[in-house]
């Protein structure tokens, strides 16, 4: 089966006064229809910018894109148009961002928010026409249509009393509620993948357990294509069937999730394993990761993880390790595993 | 037994005006009753969602936030009304670290003022004596001594944390309230920050008051676990009992609700509707619009009092009559 999306030897600078930084270098990554894919790493790995560099909304300058191929659908997108662009992403692409409050605006109703996402992605992200023009027939018809998609999209989303509700304004709405209101904004086109930007950070326990049962149980309804970004290793059992983690721009391993977190090989994510609290750890038993993420203006030369890395050999300083098969479907970016590949 | 420090229904509302005159029109309850106390040399964790009153709480112990009603006592002492100048002495013995590590430093001085400024205040010592504790407290919280001149802006999120540690350490606290002191750090730096802290209280003998959503944390770190719900505690136990024989439904859910990093555990989470909300009417327990539980006609309109429902293990649920209620076995 072909893939859906095939992120191929990214490779993202920024410019900024203090010199250029390399946010990605060399990202791999491909998705299937139907995946949940998990892409995990801390702040500042280049998580957020591998999935933004898939609608294209990175803003370019500052950022360059100096290497590498996005191929979704048997198209590529690093070559298509900024037009071209807007009816993909109105299209293709669903995001959900991690902020439910900013991402919604204040003035107006979810209602006149939302019929706005609906028409915009039935437009395919060119011009809709104005309200003002609602004495035209065909533009009456067309908004009678987006609101029952509206209602429709809110009840999907599991919102009570939605179709009430919808006349609300954001401020109305809890945050929990309000990250379901974007959820049915991101799904008002059908698109063929959801981006979901770390969208429990913000959120109460039991409402993040809310919001990852309603995503799984799109996938199961609608069978979306989804890219969970999160650096909770946490979410990521309980939500993906995939797990990709991200290392100062590159991803150090990609592997089915029961085989990451039952036998995890790269040794930072090792090390990730071991911070986080879990049940059976006592007093004294959590490890952190010695050092800091590195500087990626001035990264270290080969593995950008060997000067954190207990493992580290010579090679590990010269040359960057290539994704080394280790298990079935399951890959890991370090010369421990072999020196050639 | 010696409780460092013990609270007695603590209480304390904000007004909420409204009306055409923007009168008072009604009390909003951050924290409504708020009992507990705290062994020396322990660490108590204070749990709850956003909003459940559990900075609050904190704030008022430092009494940097007067309460409306209850008792704090520190050692002994009734601290609940002190005045100004005793206020000082309490609180070299009383120390806070925040959240927001980046927000609680003064981006105008070096790390050697911030961790300086509490010896001069409380101490009065300056100069090569002061800069000498400094380095020696930078040392303990793992900085180095080329830091003494930087600002904090030059810091990752876990250094500045270690600034904030520092300066709470300067003037020899007995008791830490520490306000989600790892939530903005990153997991591997989180480790190393709780590690730091643990250390820290076997070195000094400190008292932590932990506050924390993440249960996950609270696990690791606290020997006692009060849990919050709309400012009241609904469950108070040894942490090992908490998580292993949770007896109030808000507690089963939120233990269930923790993200374990295991994909093996997927599926077994209590899911709570709803959301947490202050527009619930007072009348009856606080949960009962949520609970998942079975529900009893005394729910909806009794508020279930916090009692011992086994040794040392505290519930506020109609479902669990208390110890001296029960039945001999």
């Amino acid at each position: 089966m072909s893939e859906l999306l095939d992120i191929d030897d990214l490779h993202l600078e920024f410019d900024t006064y203090d010199g250029v930084v390399k946010v990605l270098a060399g990202v791999n990554l491909k998705m299937r229809r139907g995946d949940v894919l998990g892409l995990v790493g801390e702040t500042g790995c280049g998580k957020s910018m591998t999935a933004l560099s898939v609608p294209r909304l990175i803003p370019m300058p500052p950022g360059r894109i100096t290497a590498g191929r996005v191929t979704f659908d048997g198209e590529d997108i690093l070559s298509k148009s900024e037009s071209e662009m807007e009816t993909f992403r109105a299209r293709h692409v669903g995001m959900i961002f991690q902020d439910p409050v900013t991402n919604l605006n204040p003035l107006f109703t979810i209602r006149e928010q939302l019929v706005d996402a609906v028409l915009y992605q039935r437009q395919g992200g060119q011009k809709t026409p104005g309200r003002w023009r609602g004495f035209l027939p065909s533009v009456k018809q067309m908004r009678k249509e987006a609101h029952e998609r509206a209602v429709e999209l809110i009840r999907l989303t599991g919102i009570p009393d939605g179709d009430k509700r919808i006349y609300d304004y954001p401020h109305q709405f809890s945050g929990g509620m309000r990250q379901r209101v974007l959820i049915a904004m991101a799904l008002a086109g059908d698109p063929d993948l959801l981006i979901a930007d770390e969208p429990t950070t913000a959120l109460d326990v039991t409402i993040q357990a809310q919001i990852l049962r309603l995503i799984r149980s799109l996938v199961a309804q609608l069978g979306l294509t989804v890219l969970l970004i999160t650096h909770n290793l946490g979410v990521v059992a309980r939500s993906c069937e995939r797990v990709a983690v991200m290392y100062a721009g590159r991803v150090v391993e990609d592997s089915p999730v029961r085989d990451l977190f039952h036998n995890p090989k790269h040794p930072y994510t090792r090390g990730l394993m071991a911070a986080v609290p879990q049940k059976d750890v006592n007093r004294g038993g959590l490890h952190g990761i010695p050092g800091i993420i590195p500087n990626l203006i001035n990264p270290p030369p080969g593995c950008r993880f060997n000067p954190r890395c207990e493992h580290v050999m010579g090679i590990c300083r010269e040359s960057v390790p290539p994704a080394i098969e280790v298990g079935a479907q399951h890959s890991a970016s370090c010369f421990l595993y072999g020196q050639d590949a | 037994m010696n409780h460092l420090l013990e609270v007695r229904d603590l209480r304390k509302f904000f007004p909420v005006h409204g009306g055409l005159l923007n009168r008072k029109v009604a009390d909003f309850r951050a924290v409504d009753g708020v009992s507990f106390a705290l062994q020396e040399g322990k660490t108590l964790g204070l749990v709850g969602e956003s909003g459940s009153g559990k900075t609050t709480i904190g704030k008022c112990i430092l009494r940097l936030m007067e309460p409306s009603a209850g008792q704090i006592f520190y050692d002994g002492g009734d601290i609940t009304h002190l005045k100004q100048r005793d206020l000082r002495r309490l609180r070299s013995e009383i120390q806070m670290i925040y959240q927001a590590p980046a927000a609680s430093l003064n981006g105008r001085m070096t790390v050697g003022q911030i961790i300086g400024e509490p010896l001069w205040i409380h101490e009065r010592l300056k100069g090569d004596a002061a800069r000498e504790r400094v380095l020696e407290l930078m040392n303990v919280v793992g900085l180095k001594d080329e830091h003494y001149y930087r600002y904090p802006h030059e810091f990752s999120g876990g250094q500045q944390q270690r600034i904030g540690i520092a300066r709470a350490l300067a003037v020899q606290p007995r008791l830490i309230v520490l306000d989600e002191p790892t939530s903005a750090l990153d997991v591997s730096v989180q480790a190393q920050i709780l590690n730091l802290l643990q250390d820290l209280q076997d070195q000094f003998d400190l008292t932590y008051l932990f506050i924390s959503h993440d249960l996950g944390v609270v696990r690791y770190m606290c020997d006692e676990v009060a849990l919050l719900y709309l400012g009241k505690i609904v469950e108070v136990a040894a942490t090992e009992v908490i998580f292993e024989d949770p007896k109030h439904p808000y507690t089963q859910a939120l233990i269930s609700a923790i993200p374990e990093p295991d994909p093996d555990m997927r599926g077994g989470e209590i899911i709570i509707r709803g959301d947490l909300s202050h527009a619930f009417p007072q009348r009856g327990c606080p949960f009962a619009p949520r609970c998942h539980a079975e529900k009893l006609a005394t729910c909806e309109s009794v508020p279930p009092p916090l009692l011992e429902v086994e040794g040392a293990h505290l519930v506020a649920c109609h479902l669990h009559p208390p110890l001296s209620a029960a039945e001999p076995a």
